[in-house]
């Protein structure tokens, strides 16, 4: 980085004032009577933003902190950011090579999909049954060990729809089974302590799933062919300047490149959240899925079966994980231990995007896709770049739990 | 009521369990898996006529060795099962052959997972729990780095069959002896050969992409090679990542903006899978740069699955080319064969073998299960192993000051062979692949890609 300065000083000036803002403006608005619930995150982004020049009006004019004054003010947070980075290293590929830049933001957007979908399964499972479920890692595992023994091993030759389709039923079908004969007895006031109940025994799951995948398959990796290959194709045809194709890659511009198995499976996740909002959204189920998550006992007393909506819940919940590990499985390389690391993440997604939040869920993870590719791209010293990769997520996670503890769509306590 | 519901449910998903446990049972034997090691203890085998006269002393406490390989991610689990195949049949061998001293062996293995604190809990138990007097195997360099405190503590011998971090032998503990290359040796080898390919075969080699794990193996050995490709005239950029990475699309474009004229994969494992096949969806694969693979890809099987566009690949091997094997690897690979329908048996399960014939070797040398006298045995041995007469020429009678050469010799087997080898068919069998390097094992010249 040639002039770290001007980005150390930059850095310092968004937190001095962002810390300031955060602790200072919810006691300007108590000492009102104003409504405080954004005070707090509202006065750390719009501290950070401009410093004295935006916190001084706001404390003398108290305005409501909208969504849309908090929106503005991370949008300017994030040009100083860029801005101070830009000049300190002007060198940086994400500074100086455009196309490395949206290859990046392409990366991140893609792979944030297939996190929010993951994600999605487990949010949803905490808004209906309030359980966090630490077997959806192994969901993920199974449901791409499913796919790449049924187009590979089983029935060579077949469709990856079908493999995906399998691999939904199989998870699904684990789901059902797991929540009626372990989670159901919570329902019905059997367990004493539910809670420390529920994470006992999914974290059993956990373990079950694993080790008894590794006994069936062993634990070398394997991992499935890609399942859409694309056609060779170039235009124009002399050079491909506008679009190359081939059966691993698409580049576009001659700068922008997305590895085809990513493509395919955002493509399909894509797909499966236009389906899985349609359900949620447009159906009687999905309604009830919906109503039970706001107030249970309400959903209840209109003729809706919480337990049934629970198992529905949970088996949805393990087949979209099932669902991001079959299209992830002809992308990485495929074990037993797998799901242990796209769980973690899915938990910091949850978190990030508010527990039971659905949209905070999908944005979450494109969030965490996105600072990844970020980190990963932008970060000057090439030898610590990727070895950071667990930590960016984790370092926006606690950012948003400092300043909005419910997380970004959460719900108020 | 709920308790019968939930006892029927339960029923049932036993039963589906049982029928899933029974369908996967036969799919494995029809894909050519190594018989499963239920028990991770190789009990004594049945002994063959000779040994069967002793066969009073075969019912005595066996004598206990341990291993160490990685089963389980992160570590390199394809390298840890084909050493666990290998280092049963030295149990079974040596049982075969009517123990040692008499007593019957009992090799156990545990499974180190690749990572430095699970290295050493295993290693401390095998030695104060299990009782072995002494421990072969070993894969991962971290895990020898940390494992070599707790034999060093305890005063039990190891001898290491692939750990290459130099540090593990340059600290001059008597307990601890390699048979696996250096770090830094086969860091040379690589840039030799790479001078090579640029002086002799023509092609433009300005500068190479390394890209290696966070480990005491994969630090190093960038370290070793940026420095000897420095002095070769050949720039070089090192990504690190962490051992059990998955995701490299961002890295991929990184590497990709260095336009790099050769690329180096020194980390292991299936993060070295994960990096290929990416880098060749990218369009910087084996099949359009030069591309050294981890030697993770002799296991060709796994890595045609995982990289199936891994064509063109250099690999580095450690050990001779088949055709140069002696009789005792043959042997060794005719039963590794039979046992796990490979063609040809990995260097690194062959060192596993090794080291475990070479500490029962020392036992019968020195006739003692003391691990001081296994010590004194194996400083003092010469063994015909399968990698070839085994020595430790460095040691306390001629330490490295006497005989004037780097402490990192110290314990060290001198003499492992490095070639390079290279995929040039899509599907290749590891034994089928060419040598090409260095001249004098050389089989077929290499194919360069990407060269315009």
């Amino acid at each position: 980085m040639e002039n770290a300065a001007i980005f150390g000083w930059a850095l310092l000036w968004i937190l001095f004032w962002g810390a300031l803002g955060g602790v200072v403006t919810p006691r300007v608005y108590a000492r009102k009577d104003l409504e405080i619930s954004q005070a707090s995150f509202g006065g750390a982004v719009i501290g950070a933003a401009l410093g004295p020049f935006s916190l001084l009006p706001l404390w003398f004019a108290t305005p409501k902190i909208t969504s849309r004054l908090i929106g503005i003010a991370i949008a300017i947070v994030v040009g100083i950011f860029i801005a101070a980075f830009a000049l300190a290293d002007p060198d940086n590929l994400c500074v100086a090579n455009g196309g490395f830049v949206i290859s990046q933001l392409a990366n991140g957007i893609v792979i944030g999909i297939i996190y929010g979908l993951m994600a999605l399964g487990l949010t949803l499972i905490f808004s209906i049954l309030g359980v966090v479920s630490f077997a959806h890692g192994e969901f993920y595992m199974i449901g791409g060990m499913v796919t790449y023994f049924m187009t590979a091993e089983w029935i060579p030759g077949v469709s990856p729809i079908i493999a995906i389709l399998a691999s939904c039923v199989v998870t699904f079908a684990i789901g059902y089974l797991f929540e009626r004969i372990f989670l159901r007895p919570m329902g019905s006031g059997e367990i004493e302590r539910p809670t420390e109940y529920a994470i006992l025994v999914t974290f059993g799951l956990a373990f079950f799933l694993q080790y008894l995948t590794q006994a069936l398959t062993s634990a070398v990796p394997v991992k499935a062919q890609r399942f859409f290959p694309f056609p060779r194709t170039e235009i124009p045809a002399d050079s491909g300047a506008l679009l190359k194709m081939t059966p691993g890659n698409v580049t576009v511009f001659d700068a922008i490149s997305i590895p085809n198995p990513r493509f395919t499976a955002a493509l399909l996740a894509l797909m499966m959240l236009a389906a899985l909002l349609w359900f949620l959204y447009r159906t009687w189920v999905g309604k009830a899925l919906r109503a039970v998550s706001q107030d249970r006992q309400a959903a209840a007393v209109t003729g809706i079966n919480p337990n049934s909506m629970n198992t529905l819940a949970f088996s949805m919940g393990a087949m979209l994980a099932g669902l991001s590990g079959a299209s992830l499985v002809q992308v990485f390389s495929w074990l037993p231990q797998v799901g242990i690391p796209a769980a973690a993440r899915s938990f910091v997604i949850i978190v990030l995007g508010g527990m039971g939040s659905l949209p905070g869920a999908f944005l979450g993870g494109l969030i965490v896709g996105l600072v990844e590719a970020a980190g990963t791209g932008c970060i000057p010293d090439a030898t610590r770049a990727a070895a950071y990769i667990p930590a960016y997520g984790m370092v926006i996670l606690t950012l948003v739990l400092l300043l909005k503890p419910t997380g970004l769509f959460g719900r108020e306590l | 009521m709920n308790l019968r519901r939930n006892l029927f449910w339960s029923l049932i998903a036993l039963t589906l369990l049982a029928l899933l446990l029974a369908a996967c049972g036969g799919q494995t034997e029809t894909v050519g898996e190594p018989e499963p090691a239920a028990e991770e203890e190789a009990a004594p085998a049945a002994t063959e006529a000779p040994a069967a006269e002793e066969s009073d002393d075969m019912d005595m406490e066996p004598i206990k060795i341990g291993a160490l390989a990685p089963l389980s991610a992160p570590g390199a689990v394809v390298g840890g099962e084909a050493m666990r195949d290998a280092m049963l049949i030295a149990a079974d061998v040596l049982n075969a052959r009517g123990g040692i001293m008499g007593r019957p062996v009992e090799v156990i293995i545990v499974d180190t997972e690749g990572l430095p604190e699970r290295g050493t809990a295993v290693v401390e138990r095998l030695i104060n729990q299990d009782g072995v007097v002494g421990i072969g195997g070993g894969y991962h360099s971290s895990v020898g780095v940390a494992a070599k405190e707790v034999a060093r503590d305890n005063g039990v011998p190891i001898v290491f069959a692939e750990t290459w971090n130099d540090t593990i032998t340059s600290v001059q503990y008597d307990e601890i002896f390699r048979i696996a290359p250096l770090s830094s040796e086969v860091s040379a080898v690589d840039v030799n050969f790479i001078q090579w390919l640029r002086d002799e075969n023509g092609m433009k080699l300005d500068k190479v992409v390394i890209l290696t794990e966070n480990t005491d193996y994969g630090i190093p050995a960038a370290e070793n090679t940026t420095a000897l490709l420095d002095g070769a005239g050949i720039a070089s950029v090192t990504f690190s990542v962490d051992i059990g990475t998955q995701d490299f699309a961002g890295i991929i474009e990184r590497v990709k903006a260095e336009s790099p004229d050769m690329i180096v994969t020194l980390a292991t494992g299936e993060a070295s899978y994960n990096f290929t096949q990416q880098a060749a969806d990218a369009g910087i694969g084996p099949q359009d740069v030069p591309f050294m693979c981890n030697q993770v890809s002799l296991v060709s099987d796994a890595f045609w699955t995982n990289v199936p566009d891994g064509n063109n690949c250099f690999v580095r091997r450690i050990g001779l080319p088949q055709k140069l094997y002696n009789d005792v690897a043959q042997e060794l690979v005719a039963e590794y064969s039979a046992r796990t329908g490979k063609d040809d048996i990995e260097s690194y399960a062959m060192a596993s073998y090794d080291s475990i014939m070479l500490i029962a070797q020392a036992i019968e040398d020195s006739g003692s299960t003391d691990p001081a006298d296994i010590i004194d045995a194996l400083e003092n041995i010469n063994h015909m192993g399968a990698l070839g007469p085994i020595t430790f020429p460095i040691n306390r009678s001629n330490t490295p000051d006497q005989a004037g050469v780097d402490p990192k010799w110290w314990h060290q087997f001198p003499d492992p062979a490095i070639t390079i080898v290279q995929y040039q068919e899509a599907g290749q069998d590891a034994v089928d692949t060419a040598v090409v390097y260095p001249n004098v094992y050389q089989t077929d010249p290499p194919v360069i890609v990407g060269q315009e």
